[in-house]
């Protein structure tokens, strides 16, 4: 490590520690459920797997053996620890391995995610037919955030503690075994697998599999054979088993075959078959075995294919998988590899790389602000999606005036104003995609288009001196004019300049044949070319993408030399060949590109090889994270503060006219003062002081028992499973008042204050009141662990300047900033500055918000724990240099960071370790800060909810710095360099492996002093929040609107086909809406419109049954057919096929024969159709 | 396929603009070369008629025969064969012995068609007009008209109301709880309340809920019109297991005792509305056959058009003579958006040219037999049901045969013996509920025989079954019939259950992808035939 790393650190942890010691002092002082910060810090991986699992000695034993040893074989070794008892204090066999497996499934995850605790319910010994004890291990939903191996090493651990332990294997019974093949099926259908292994396939893995597994049900849909199993709990697909069977032993068999190996003890032979497919009985081995080549080849339409490699260029297969699903309102981008779809150029901008996909800030504007910085668009290639990132150093769109005039943009203003004008847009502009993309999806590479980085690296390669023209002050490499351009390519024999290649190769032959003969017929008149305003001109002008203005008469070509050199004319417009002089091979050739080769007098390169087809998925995101309804503090109210759960209702609440105002009846904990013995539901006990403790006793023995090492409680005499919740009759009116005057408030600091219906934890603590009342004046809200968080769409960003991020060089200096990216001092607001791994860049929304927040904590300090405030703030500058934490959905651990600016995109931007130590990429994902001081003061464990899930998305373990070794290694594919060499773009050429490319990623320094430093970029952008701050999607009302805008943008995309995507939108949307609706309808629930009451079938009586209210439909006509009339007209106006518009008719028709009286109708059926 | 059938006769026929009775299809269809025949037929039928009987082909036949001595000319070039042929040649060699002499006088009365009245003459020319109407001849079918009711089409006055939904399931429980009255003492669910504990009791009630107790018992709560009371069927009672044959909202009728502390009702005996067990069924008085089918899928890629063919050819054979009857319990065509991509395994992709094709299937179909038709779940009508039969547009493209178009389910009385026709969506959810191994799909009849016993056609709410609400419940089985014919599941499945014949026709649509991937093997091209004078039934393969 570099010694300004450390002390960058250093920095860090020591604002951790200030605030650690006085979140702990304050602790002391409150009334929360334990007298200390309830979320530890852990240093390294080893001190997050001791935490997350709670099992001590666990961290020190995976340093000793990390040091040894990988991570999987660590997890394997520490299985003897836990069988011979050195680690963890389990004494029945069952939980040795439970301990084991929920250890290894830590490891592999590095600590991270919830799933071996929230993954990994049980282990459980259970009985063989021929009395032997066997293994049962019982999954659940959230082992799927462990990944394929780590589920698949879960099993492998579990038998070889098994085997250590001399516990028997599993003999599966037939049915048991019938059953696997049925639910994992079932489990595909429903909710789909990244792997469906065949009936055969799941019936041999369970025959031999050595452990049971097992789990609970996580779906409604039953299976229809093999029910009521006497070792099988459910009927309902157990979800975590089928994901562990599937995903994880069926897929990774290989992987788990490696480490079978290594054990003496674990004998897995049949994983070779499963690795071969050998499974088959007899005979039907070969058909099979040709079955299954056959599907790989449909499923794998590899893009390498050289099928047509000797009779035309290289292309990717256009692939269509993205359009699935499309969503009404979202647009279509491009349609797969269409022409005038995004072009493909490779780069990494600072902003950029780790599921991104670097888009022109004119292109966003010109497709109706739709795209912004953080939108998910779901892609063609390289990946599945990506994130939305602006870069204005690459091309902007074509686009068609209603003049006529063709225009390239590439500058969001001129967008904005030409916008409304646009009535085609001919190009989508450039559409940047890293390298390290390809290597991270193992995509073949895809033909690189002809760009200025290549063609400088070409023109350097021809012998110019290419530094000496960079110097130049008269030479624009990246812009020069057109005798520039022609010299270059006459001198050096270098491709013309990509700046005047023109996309020959979107014109056919006879296209490019006749527009050589539309100029033979142009003259030059004011230095311009004029052509005749012909169709077939204008048409051929607009698809190589060459700016021109257009009258009646003629299409007139203001740069027009380098098009009629490139097409074999003279200045003079006189041409030296005829079409019969082409070459055979440019006749034969797909498209214009070899004669265009042959008639030129230099070399010309294809502009645009690969066109990238997308469309948006979701919007971006940043806003406060509220429980639905908000909720300001976790203390119970019951039905007394109204559907808005207030505490003013529900301190005037009263049953009737002559009870007690605010008393409310709630489950609490019951709770015993271990100084005084008094009882209480509050953790702090009201007469001494002490921490009350929860009081357990059994209702019917009324024995007092204690929880044992897991938490579970049970009556010694009657063996019951006890909780301490009860009943209680709480004076919700003068707790209230109570905390009002506790930290000097009124009621009028805030509209309203809001508690929850009933606490959903195990011991149901409450929250104390107070910091309810001074979050609803501060204007924030509480999540369901106390903490207050704000939502947003996370991108990566490796170099910064203060500029752009609203803050000055002197804070940055302040932050520890001394140089910028090419080591100069630091002076200037517009530097550009690599930033450090946990910097992050807070958008304007979230600013704010974390100022409410800081403002909240610091009264909270002051006048309910009587301490100093601690932040201070007056102004968003006064948050830089403060600590958040990031915490993502699906994990546990937090991970800390320091905001280092903030910028009006409506996104989290921070350095790609940041969001990789999180568990997220930034294709779309998601995720939430918490002010640092908040988290420390207000998160409890006690206020998690105590069902599945419950410990997932909380601050169960911070991380106080990032090991780059230890995050996702996604992020260690992005690629680092500067530029990318000659040979990698030859390489495209030929669709080569990414693997075979050298271009440095950021794995390569990983463990060395540089890994936290050296992201370099081939690619700057102006600022990293340009073009619109939200998207359309987002600012646009109704539904209606933004189908309405989806389709008017897909008319003006040249690269998309209207009458797909109305199709598209028809068919995904409208009809299983509609169809959706009226089967609902047809079957649907009753609801009583006084009490509430729910009613399977109407009943009888009409009445409600309990209160003799009124009951009514849940589902109206009104919520049937709502989009019946739009959707017939979108059916209409573009033209989809008659298949969609009958069953638009036949649907109708239903709705029409349900809702409608016949003896009423004023005219026939007939004559909608 | 033999080279000439009757089917390509009657088609032939059809699209000159002439019906036939069956014996005159079969006498053209026996001549060496039929297309000739037809050809030669059709040129010298007089240009009013309408259906051409045997006799009238005998005589066309021999006048036309006259003209060019070799019978085998091929039929591509008749140019010549004009209808004023010179005297009648020999009838073709292959005319059975019991042809009656060609120059039979009575044969000239051509035009017998004419004598019907149902048609006007100007549409002769149209295709579309098989239908010959009731034959004059001795040899033809005589069917009288089926009569209908229980039949919701045009009186679908539902409006989506909740009060329409409260209306129909009042209606159920009012006309099933009069069935159970008879038998027991019902007390109202109030005054159940009010009774003393230990008390024997009964209730009618629709089923609001069953749910098994943890000790394993059964509850079952029962809902009249003024409330819910529950019932506890004790595991041990040997016949315990009528539980596993329970479906919600269908109306049952408990007896047993209150508790000592009211509150619940301990059963003794479950009772069901269903067949008196001294149901005597009614007959046709003269010998008459019908026969029952669905599930026809035209439009499909699996569907077996040579089956039905082959099933349409038998219509034509003296053995078929009886056959007067054709009943269809749904599903004509495989319909469009039944379920996601289905227009990928469509043969016929626009659902009208699905009803067209149909139509021209229901053509081979002799002119002379009545047929009904009743829509199914994948017809181009609403899926909830009752579901109304097929609206104007379609009647209109199917209106060959001009066959008896009504909703699903419908009663249908032919020769005196009510038939009860439903599609049979509400098989599925039978089967999947009951306890019972023998209630299958490979005995479809069993499943049928329940929802006799239950007097509904589909009692339960909420889960596959979709409702629309009307101002009665039709799916009542009212009065009981003598047979109830169902389909949808497509195996074929016939029985019997107290005296009511239960068929379930199977389907004419081969084994789907789907069905492959659920292992379920259809019985395709089954065509059960029932003996309106007897009951007796036998099945047909084709």
């Amino acid at each position: 490590m570099r010694p300004e790393d450390d002390a960058y650190f250093e920095g860090l942890e020591s604002r951790l520690d200030e605030a650690f010691a006085v979140a702990e002092e304050a602790k002391t002082r409150g009334e929360d459920p334990v007298p200390e910060v309830e979320i530890p810090v852990a240093k390294d991986m080893a001190d997050r797997v001791e935490n997350i699992l709670g099992i001590e000695g666990v961290a020190e034993r995976v340093r000793d053996l990390e040091g040894e040893m990988g991570r999987e074989e660590a997890a394997l070794a520490l299985v003897e620890d836990f069988v011979e008892g050195t680690v963890g204090d389990y004494d029945t066999r069952a939980g040795k391995i439970e301990g084991a497996v929920r250890t290894a499934v830590a490891l592999l995850t590095e600590g991270v995610v919830a799933a071996p605790i929230e993954g990994i319910d049980r282990v459980e010994l259970l009985q063989n037919d021929d009395g032997t004890e066997f293994v049962n291990v019982y999954y659940a939903g959230p082992i799927r955030s462990a990944g394929g191996t780590a589920q698949a090493l879960s099993v492998l651990v579990a038998d070889y503690a098994r085997s250590l332990l001399g516990i028997e294997e599993y003999g599966a019974r037939a049915d048991e075994v019938e059953r696997y093949a049925e639910e994992v099926s079932l489990y595909d259908d429903e909710t789909g697998l990244q792997y469906s292994p065949k009936d055969e396939e799941t019936r041999f893995i369970a025959e031999h599999m050595p452990i049971m597994l097992d789990g609970e049900a996580t779906g409604d849909e039953e299976v229809s054979g093999f029910r009521d199993l006497e070792r099988v709990d459910t009927n309902s697909a157990r979800g975590g088993m089928c994901l562990v069977l599937a995903e994880g032993i069926a897929l990774k068999a290989p992987k788990i075959q490696r480490y079978t190996r290594q054990l003496d003890e674990v004998e897995w032979p049949w994983l070779q078959d499963l690795i071969d497919g050998t499974y088959y009985d007899g005979g039907d081995d070969a058909a099979d075995a040709d079955e299954d080549e056959g599907d790989d080849g449909e499923d794998e339409a590899t893009p390498e294919e050289p099928d047509d490699a000797p009779d035309g260029p290289p292309r990717v297969d256009p692939d269509s998988k993205f359009l699935r699903d499309l969503i009404a309102g979202r647009p279509v981008f491009g349609h797969p590899s269409e022409a005038g779809g995004f072009r493909l150029r490779y780069g990494r901008a600072r902003n950029h790389g780790f599921a991104t996909a670097g888009v022109h800030p004119a292109t966003m504007h010109v497709v109706d602000d739709f795209l912004a910085t953080g939108t998910q668009i779901k892609t063609e290639r390289p990946g599945k999606a990506g994130g939305v990132v602006p870069v204005d150093s690459i091309e902007g769109p074509t686009v068609k005036l209603a003049n006529g005039d063709v225009r390239r943009i590439d500058d969001p203003e001129e967008a904005l104003e030409v916008r409304n004008g646009v009535v085609e847009i001919l190009d989508l502009g450039e559409y940047l995609v890293n390298y390290g993309e390809f290597v991270e999806n193992n995509h073949p590479l895809a033909p690189a288009g002809w760009t200025v980085e290549w063609w400088e690296q070409a023109l350097k390669a021809d012998g110019a001196d290419v530094q000496a023209l960079r110097d130049s002050p008269y030479v624009d490499l990246a812009d020069p004019d057109a005798e520039q351009a022609l010299s270059w390519a006459a001198d050096y024999d270098t491709p013309l300049h990509p700046q005047y290649t023109y996309c020959w190769h979107d014109l056919t032959l006879e296209d490019f044949l006749a527009l050589a003969d539309a100029v033979d017929g142009a003259a030059v008149q004011a230095d311009t070319l004029r052509v005749p305003n012909t169709e077939g001109a204008r048409d051929a002008l607009e698809r190589l993408l060459v700016e021109h203005s257009q009258s009646d008469a003629t299409l007139t070509v203001a740069d027009w030399r380098p098009l009629v050199r490139t097409m074999g004319f003279d200045d003079d417009l006189e041409r030296e060949w005829a079409p019969d002089d082409l070459p055979e091979a440019a006749r034969e050739w797909p498209n214009a590109m070899r004669a265009v080769e042959a008639v030129a007098p230099f070399a010309v390169r294809e502009r645009a090889p690969t066109r990238i087809g997308n469309r948006m998925g979701r919007p971006e995101k940043s806003e406060s994270r509220d429980l639905s309804p908000a909720v300001h503090t976790l203390f119970p109210i019951g039905d007394a503060g109204g559907s808005q759960r207030s505490f003013r209702e529900a301190a005037d609440y009263a049953p009737d006219m002559r009870a007690e105002q605010g008393l409310v009846d709630v489950q609490l904990g019951e709770r015993a003062c271990p100084d005084c013995g008094e009882h209480t539901y509050k953790p702090r006990c009201e007469s001494c002081g002490a921490w009350t403790d929860p009081h357990y006793e059994c209702e019917d023995c009324g024995i007092v028992a204690e929880p044992d090492e897991s938490g579970r409680v049970e009556c010694p005499r009657c063996e019951r499973e006890l909780d301490n919740v009860e009943r209680q009759t709480v004076d919700v009116r003068d707790a209230y008042r109570e905390a009002l005057q506790a930290v000097g408030e009124r009621e009028s600091a805030y509209d309203i204050l809001k508690g929850v219906k009933g606490l959903t934890s195990t011991e149901k603590v409450p929250e104390p009141i107070e910091k309810g009342v001074l979050r609803a004046k501060h204007g924030v809200t509480t999540f369901k662990d106390g903490t207050v968080r704000y939502d947003m769409t996370d991108l990566p960003v490796t170099s910064v300047r203060p500029a752009e991020l609203d803050v000055t060089v002197e804070d940055f200096r302040e932050l520890g900033y001394t140089a910028d990216v090419n080591g100069d001092p630091l002076q200037h607001d517009d530097q550009l500055v690599e930033l450090r791994v946990q910097d992050i860049v807070l958008p304007d929304g979230a600013a704010e918000h974390m100022l409410k927040t800081a403002d909240f904590v610091d009264e909270l300090l002051e006048d309910y724990y009587g301490l100093e405030p601690f932040y201070d703030v007056a102004e968003r500058q006064d948050l830089v240099g403060e600590l958040v934490f990031g915490m993502a959905p699906h994990t546990s651990a937090a991970v800390v960071g320091r905001v280092v600016g903030f910028t009006s995109a409506a996104v989290g931007y921070a350095h790609p370790y940041f969001h990789a130590a999180k568990r997220r990429n930034c294709d779309g994902d998601e995720d939430c800060v918490m002010l640092l001081m908040d988290g420390l003061l207000n998160f409890s464990k006690s206020y998690l909810p105590d069902k599945r899930g419950g410990q997932m998305d909380a601050p169960l373990v911070m991380s106080s710095r990032i090991d780059p070794t230890e995050i996702d290694d996604e992020a260690h594919n992005m690629d680092v360099v500067e530029r990318y060499p000659l040979e990698f773009y030859e390489a495209t050429r030929e669709m080569a492996d990414p693997e075979d490319v050298d271009i440095t990623i950021a794995e390569e320094s990983l463990g060395t002093d540089e890994e936290y430093t050296g992201f370099a970029h081939t690619h700057d952008t102006t600022d990293i929040a340009l073009g619109p701050d939200l998207s359309a999607y987002k600012t646009l009302g109704s539904m209606m609107e933004k189908m309405d805008a989806q389709l008017e943008l897909a008319r003006k995309l040249r690269a998309v086909d209207e009458t797909d995507v109305a199709e598209r939108v028809i068919e995904g949307h409208f009809l299983p809406d509609l169809i959706g609706n009226l089967r609902a309808f047809s079957r649907q629930e009753t609801r009583c419109l006084d009490c509430g009451e729910k009613y399977r079938r109407m009943p009888l009586s009409g009445d409600c049954r309990e209160c003799g209210g009124r009951v009514n439909l849940t589902v109206h006509e009104g919520s049937v057919n709502k989009y019946m009339d739009t959707a017939i007209q979108v059916a209409e106006e573009y033209d989809c096929r008659e298949y969609t518009k009958q069953r638009l008719e036949v649907l109708e028709a239903s709705l029409e024969s349900v809702f409608e009286d016949d003896h009423n109708k004023q005219s026939g059926i007939a004559d909608f159709m | 396929m033999p080279d000439s059938t009757p089917v390509r006769v009657a088609r032939e026929l059809t699209a000159r603009g002439y019906n036939a009775d069956r014996a005159a299809v079969t006498l053209l269809a026996d001549e060496p070369d039929p297309d000739a025949a037809v050809e030669r037929v059709a040129d010298a039928a007089p240009d009013d008629a309408l259906t051409l009987s045997a006799d009238d082909v005998r005589a066309l036949l021999d006048d036309a025969n006259a003209d060019d001595a070799p019978a085998a000319t091929p039929p591509a070039e008749p140019p010549d064969t004009t209808t004023d042929g010179g005297a009648p040649a020999d009838v073709s060699a292959t005319a059975d012995a019991s042809a009656t002499p060609p120059a039979d006088p009575t044969s000239t009365d051509a035009s017998s068609g004419a004598t019907s009245g149902r048609e006007s003459p100007t549409e002769a020319g149209t295709p579309d007009e098989t239908r010959g109407g009731e034959s004059a001849n001795a040899g033809g079918r005589t069917p009288t008209p089926p009569a209908v009711a229980e039949d919701v089409t045009g009186h679908s006055t539902g409006t989506g109301e909740y009060g329409d939904f409260v209306t129909v399931f009042r209606d159920r429980y009012e006309r099933l709880s009069k069935k159970l009255r008879g038998r027991i003492n019902h007390r109202p669910t109030d005054a159940l309340d009010a009774m003393p504990g230990g008390s024997d009791a009964a209730i009618v009630g629709m089923v609001n809920d069953i749910r098994s107790t943890a000790s394993g018992h059964w509850l079952v709560e029962l809902e009249d019109t003024n409330g819910t009371f529950p019932a506890l069927i004790m595991k041990d009672r040997d016949w315990a297991d009528v539980v596993d044959e329970l479906l919600l909202d269908e109306v049952i009728a408990i007896e047993g005792t209150l508790a000592d502390d009211g509150g619940i009702l301990f059963a003794d005996s479950v009772h069901f509305p269903d067949v008196p067990r001294t149901h005597r069924p009614n007959t046709a008085d003269r010998h008459v056959q019908a026969a029952l089918v669905s599930d026809v899928h035209v439009g499909s890629q699996e569907f077996a058009g040579e089956r039905w063919d082959a099933f349409a050819d038998w219509l034509h054979t003296p053995e078929a003579e009886a056959v007067e009857y054709l009943l269809v319990g749904g599903d004509m065509v495989e319909g469009v958006g039944v379920y996601p991509d289905q227009d990928e395994e469509l043969d016929i992709v626009d659902v009208y040219e699905q009803y067209r094709a149909f139509s021209e299937r229901l053509k081979d179909v002799p002119g002379d037999m009545e047929i009904v038709m009743i829509p199914g779940n994948h017809d181009a009508v609403r899926l909830a049901e009752p579901q109304p039969g097929f609206d104007e547009e379609l009647r209109e493209i199917m209106g060959a045969h001009d066959a008896r178009i009504v909703g699903n389910p419908a009663t249908v009385t032919v020769e005196g013996v009510d038939v009860l026709m439903y599609h049979g969506v509400s098989l599925d959810e039978v089967i999947a509920e009951d306890g019972d191994e023998s209630v299958s799909y490979d005995a479809p009849h069993n499943a049928m025989a329940r929802l006799l016993k239950k007097r509904h056609v589909a009692p339960q709410y909420g889960g596959r079954m979709r409702v629309a609400p009307e101002e009665k419940d039709y799916l009542v089985i009212d009065d009981v019939p003598d047979v109830f014919h169902t389909g949808h599941v497509h195996k074929l499945g016939v029985g019997e259950y107290r005296n009511v014949k239960l068929v379930n026709s199977g389907s004419w649509q081969e084994q789907t992808a789907f069905q492959k991937s659920v292992n379920i093997d259809p019985d395709v091209g089954t065509a059960p035939i029932v003996d309106l004078d007897t009951l007796d039934i036998t099945v047909r393969k084709f």
